[in-house]
């Protein structure tokens, strides 16, 4: 007890040490110091989240914000844990991978930044320091996405810096409205007063909630910036992108919908379809991609799914949370590990070594399969938690889920071995930077994937693995390799275009492009001749037109308010009016 | 309420005359005892922090301040400090005291310095006036002077631009008084009182005043709005920023905008009384053109390249926020309104500060050369990112607070339409303010800085000047810490809650 509450004093300074750092980087004097610590800045929130005990870790600062409650429950531990290993391996990971980049240390300042905000974001209860956290790493984020700053960088990072705002917005709405009717400062509280509140304002609550930490958790339809911000980003970066952060959208669903107090089933019934429809449609465009990171972007969006499609299966099953939310962390444990894992092996793959080569391409397999739910793979547990409480879940998903969930993990099988296509040692030319220093904390990861299942066995113990369980996780795998085969074989689609990064959006970013085009030049490009350019440049030449007039009209009332005369007129009708009202007074009075 | 035991009466008279007494030798000081004129400023600013700062222990622990001098048969002068008196003093002289170390830094070497470190003095003397004014025509006189004390300031330069900017200022003014007086005046007639007085004074009035009433309230409002920059009286605004940095802070934190709104807070609480002005349906309105103002000022913002102008712009808009708090009704409100009378000065100067850092040590005005500049001037840069995304909203920073209770006394009053307008003010603020910070962070650099051709003042490899450095980094740290530490006994937030508490809703 007492070694416990000594470990669990651990958390805050854990938390607050990469804070700290960014602090001792600002000042020349101290710079040089805090440099050589900031790859192990998470180590500290790591050891903490291993030794803290869930659910008696708790404070209270009642002067912080409008008053702070710290605290973590079991599924919290996990996601600390996954968060502080990521950013751990990360960190290590980037020192070798900056070595040589002018902008080593701007890296490490967002990074500081985004890490920091992450696990406030955690550990915080209250909706303030949740809010903050969350914020402090959505905005901070921009400039790991940026780090390039090359032309595609950039346009992600525009399009990844509207996406935040308009989340804030919602969440600011969301949490107001909900704040204001329960009179809430706890997320606990306000699960509570969501569950007795008004249907009409917790509907308002729950789509701006579900909108909100959708854009961060690449929910079908806002996903549109994981695709392009994930690629671009360097791969330390996106390792920390695609396994840590976009965990955070996950966790704000998990702390503001009201699961486990009642049954929403309209609600409940969205986002399974919006999750069963990501998982698929992640795949689909994964697969006809390119670039490696590209395409784990895409697998990303459709792991998303699955959980999103979990959640909307604790919204139908009230009674069962306790046990979906257990399934959910573990799952959100195994993507998470897995994507970093596989984000790291992405970047090391130009390793100038060829022997090299082939050892980091044999070791990404690991990642692969437990992604893809090979048997005795994180993979295989956590599609298993969630496939057994689907089984309970009202008709007709109790029969459909299971069937579609294998069929998933089919999909992203099929996606795997086209990563591995895709990263075999004969297509990549060898870079001119050896890999030292990468693969070492890459190696780390790797077994913590290997060993998550294990380390984890108490928390699955109830589905000991019998034949029946592993062949079922073995199936997809084998069907996956067979497909594969036979696709090599008989060289299809070799000539197939990609669907662009950001699928959606493209028609939409095309049309802004030019928008800025020829809002500075006046020129449209002439390539754009078919009937579908025809459309765009109309479009375009309208949102022009109406941006340029808008501007001129804004321009033109300010020149006429300004004008002293004008406020003269203003005050001499006010005076009038004023003059007006006191006759008819004096009038009345007279009377 | 306030009416517990009685404290020294001299004390308001003490922090209106910490002020005035410096201002006054510095006039005839002659241009070269900079020291002298510095030690002056320097113990005036401190003199009157220690004052504030016993009037603030006195006042919690429920003393009143108040000093009486007779003016006009049935009127007298009367400087009182009450709870909410002490909010914009406290502010008034907190920024006072940075504000003169960055004057005294931005000026160095300039001509003219005795006459404007006098009128500066005075400046913050009628602003202490206005603040602690026990009636309306005390405020009156006070607000009268701060136009008067003000104009040299924004002149200051001589230029043709200055002159300029400085008659329109006058002409909006001047006005702007006129009708408030005539709104004085006539309400003096019905009453034959002027005192500020928790609920009002005008509750007993029979119904039959309530059409002149409404028409005064019309008239004080456009006379007061007109500092306070409510749409269309804001025209001054953009213009004044010609002024040198520290005028444009003090103007735009404390002073004249400041001046205005808090007599919007006055005449809605004190002379009206919340719940009658809403009887007399005029709080609809008012939060109306407050709403419109906000959303009009950050639409012109959007547009602007001129760093001083979309700051001008983004004033006000945010200072009608207080205008939007006050007339919405309930404490919730009141305090996300009164509150932000605060956290928007000390964002507000903070934004000034580091604008006239750029222009003074590197030349740089517009917008648009502002590219990596965060390379060159780490510290001004991470303090203009403080405020800039305190203005969006973003917690921790003090902007947050305000707007989550002008958000929670929206829904609490009922008035949902409130929500979008907070919403999408926030949302047009990041559009006008992190395509800046991309600039100032992450573009490259250029080859030379604006300034490095006419070569004025030479800074070498440091940031800046010590006396220009410091005071941006201390307001953004107030700031943030007002934010993050809204609920801790010492905060503006707390202090408001107790003016809600005492003076308005519950006397």
């Amino acid at each position: 007890m007492n070694g416990a509450m000594t470990f669990n004093s651990l958390l805050l300074p854990g938390i607050l040490w990469p804070l700290l750092l960014v602090c001792l980087m600002g000042f020349k004097t101290t710079r040089a110091l805090a440099l050589p610590l900031t790859p192990w800045a998470a180590l500290p929130a790591l050891v903490a989240a291993i030794l803290l005990t869930p659910d008696e870790a708790h404070w209270h600062f009642p002067g912080l914000l409008l008053g702070s409650e710290i605290g973590l429950d079991a599924a919290g531990q996990v996601f600390l844990l996954l968060a502080a290993l990521l950013w751990t391996v990360s960190g290590v990971y980037a020192r070798g991978y900056l070595r040589q980049s002018s902008r080593r240390e701007e890296f490490y300042v967002f990074f500081l930044l985004s890490m920091t905000g992450n696990f406030i974001l955690i550990v915080t209860q209250d909706l303030f320091g949740f809010y903050f956290g969350f914020s402090l790493m959505s905005f901070a984020a921009y400039g790991l996405i940026i780090h390039d700053r090359s032309v595609a960088a950039l346009r992600a990072g525009r399009i990844y810096m509207i996406l935040t705002v308009v989340a804030e917005l919602m969440l600011f709405v969301a949490l107001i409205v909900s704040a204001g009717i329960s009179g809430a400062t706890t997320f606990e509280t306000l699960r509570t007063g969501l569950a007795v509140m008004d249907p009409t304002d917790r509907n308002l609550v729950i789509l701006l909630g579900i909108a909100g930490f959708g854009i961060k958790a690449g929910l079908l339809g806002l996903h549109i910036w994981l695709p392009l911000a994930h690629p671009v980003a360097p791969a330390p970066a996106s390792a920390v992108l695609s396994g840590a952060m976009i965990k955070a959208g996950l966790l704000g669903w998990l702390q503001l919908l009201p699961l486990g107090l009642i049954t929403l089933p309209g609600w409940g019934t969205t986002m399974i379809l919006l999750g069963l429809t990501a998982a698929f449609y992640g795949v689909a465009i994964g697969l006809t991609q390119r670039d490696p990171k590209t395409l784990l972007a895409y697998s990303s969006i459709s792991q998303m799914g699955v959980m999103t499609m979990a959640v909307g299966t604790g919204l139908l099953m009230p009674h069962a949370w306790p046990l979906i939310l257990q399934a959910i962390a573990f799952y959100a444990l195994h993507h998470g590990l897995s994507k970093a894992a596989l984000f790291l092996g992405a970047g090391l793959a130009g390793s100038s070594d060829r022997w090299q080569q082939r050892w980091i391409w044999l070791g990404m397999w690991i990642p692969a399969l437990a992604l893809a739910g090979a048997p005795w793979t994180s993979g295989m547990f956590a599609k298993q938690l969630i496939k057994t409480h689907t089984l309970h879940a009202p008709a007709p998903w109790d029969a459909l889920l299971p069937l579609l969930l294998s069929i998933s993990a089919l999909a992203t099988a099929l996606l795997m071995a086209r990563l591995l296509y895709l990263l075999r040692p004969a297509a990549r030319s060898p870079a001119t930077a050896p890999a030292t220093g990468l693969i070492a904390p890459w190696a780390a990861l790797l077994l913590a994937v290997v060993l998550t299942p294990w380390w984890f066995a108490t928390a699955i113990d109830a589905h000991e693995m019998n034949t029946s369980l592993v062949l079922d996780s073995l199936w997809p795998v084998l069907a996956a390799t067979a497909a594969t085969c036979i696709v090599l074989r008989l060289d299809l689609f070799r000539s197939h275009q990609s669907v662009p990064a950001g699928d959606i959006l493209v028609l939409l970013s095309h049309t802004f492009k030019l928008l800025r085009l020829s809002r500075h030049t006046g020129y449209v490009p002439a390539r754009f001749s078919s009937g579908w350019s025809a459309l765009q440049t109309g479009i375009l030449t309208c949102l022009t037109g109406l941006v340029m007039s808008a501007k001129k009209m804004l321009q033109q009332m300010e020149n006429y308010l300004s004008r002293w005369n004008v406020a003269l007129l203003c005050a001499i009708i006010v005076a009038v009016v004023a003059t007006g009202f006191s006759i008819g007074f004096i009038g009345i009075n007279t009377h | 309420v306030d009416d517990g035991m009685n404290g020294n009466a001299w004390l308001p008279l003490m922090v209106v005359g910490s002020a005035l007494l410096p201002g006054l030798i510095i006039f005839g000081l002659p241009e070269e005892k900079m020291r002298l004129r510095t030690v002056l400023n320097l113990a005036g600013a401190f003199a009157k922090m220690i004052f504030t700062g016993w009037m603030l222990w006195g006042v919690y622990h429920g003393y009143q301040y108040e000093m009486r001098v007779a003016f006009l048969p049935g009127l007298d002068l009367v400087l009182r400090a009450d709870s909410l008196s002490l909010l914009f003093i406290a502010l008034s002289s907190v920024l006072w005291l940075l504000t003169t170390v960055y004057a005294i830094g931005y000026l160095e070497g300039s001509p003219h310095r005795s006459r404007f470190f006098g009128f500066f003095s005075l400046c913050v003397t009628s602003t202490s006036g206005v603040a602690m004014s026990g009636n309306l025509i005390t405020f009156l006189v006070f607000y009268e002077l701060l136009t008067l004390v003000t104009y040299p300031l924004v002149v200051h330069r001589g230029t043709e631009a200055a002159r300029r900017a400085g008659q329109i200022y006058l002409t909006y003014t001047i006005f702007g008084g006129t009708l408030l007086l005539l709104g004085t005046v006539w309400l003096y007639s019905l009453t034959g009182t002027l005192e500020f007085s928790p609920q009002g004074i005008l509750y007993s009035l029979d119904e039959t005043y309530y059409p002149a009433l409404i028409a005064i309230f019309a008239l004080l409002i456009v006379g007061l709005g007109v500092k306070a920059a409510l749409v269309p009286l804001h025209g001054w605004l953009p213009e004044a920023m010609v002024a040198p940095a520290p005028v444009s802070a003090l103007l735009h934190a404390v002073a004249v905008v400041k001046a205005g709104a808090f007599g919007i807070v006055r005449v809605v609480y004190d002379i009206y009384g919340i719940d009658f002005a809403a009887t007399l349906g005029v709080t609809g309105p008012l939060a109306a053109l407050a709403a419109a103002t906000i959303l009009y000022g950050s639409l012109r913002a959007l547009t602007q390249d001129n760093l001083k102008r979309r700051l001008a712009f983004s004033t006000v808009s945010q200072v009608s926020y207080i205008t939007l708090g006050v007339a919405i009704v309930g404490p919730l409100a009141t305090i996300g309104g009164v509150v932000h009378l605060v956290h928007q000065g000390l964002m507000k100067i903070t934004l000034f500060f580091c604008a006239g850092n750029l222009a003074e040590t590197l030349g740089v005005h517009k917008v648009h050369e502002m590219n990596g500049v965060g390379r060159r001037m780490p510290w001004t840069m991470a303090a203009f990112t403080l405020g800039a995304f305190g203005m969006i909203g973003v917690p921790p920073v003090a902007g947050f607070i305000s707007k989550w209770y002008l958000g929670l006394g929206a829904l609490e009053a009922g008035e949902y339409w409130v929500i979008p307008v907070l919403v999408g003010s926030s949302l047009l603020n990041a559009a006008y303010f992190l395509p800046v910070l991309h600039r100032v962070w992450f573009r490259e650099p250029p080859d030379s800085w604006p300034a490095m051709h006419d070569a004025a003042r030479d800074f070498g490899d440091k940031e800046t000047a010590w006396a220009l450095l410091l005071p941006p980094v201390i307001t953004a740290l107030l700031a943030l810490f007002a934010g993050l530490l809204a609920s801790a006994w010492f905060s503006p937030l707390e202090w408001v809650q107790l003016i809600a508490q005492r003076a308005f809703y519950h006397p």
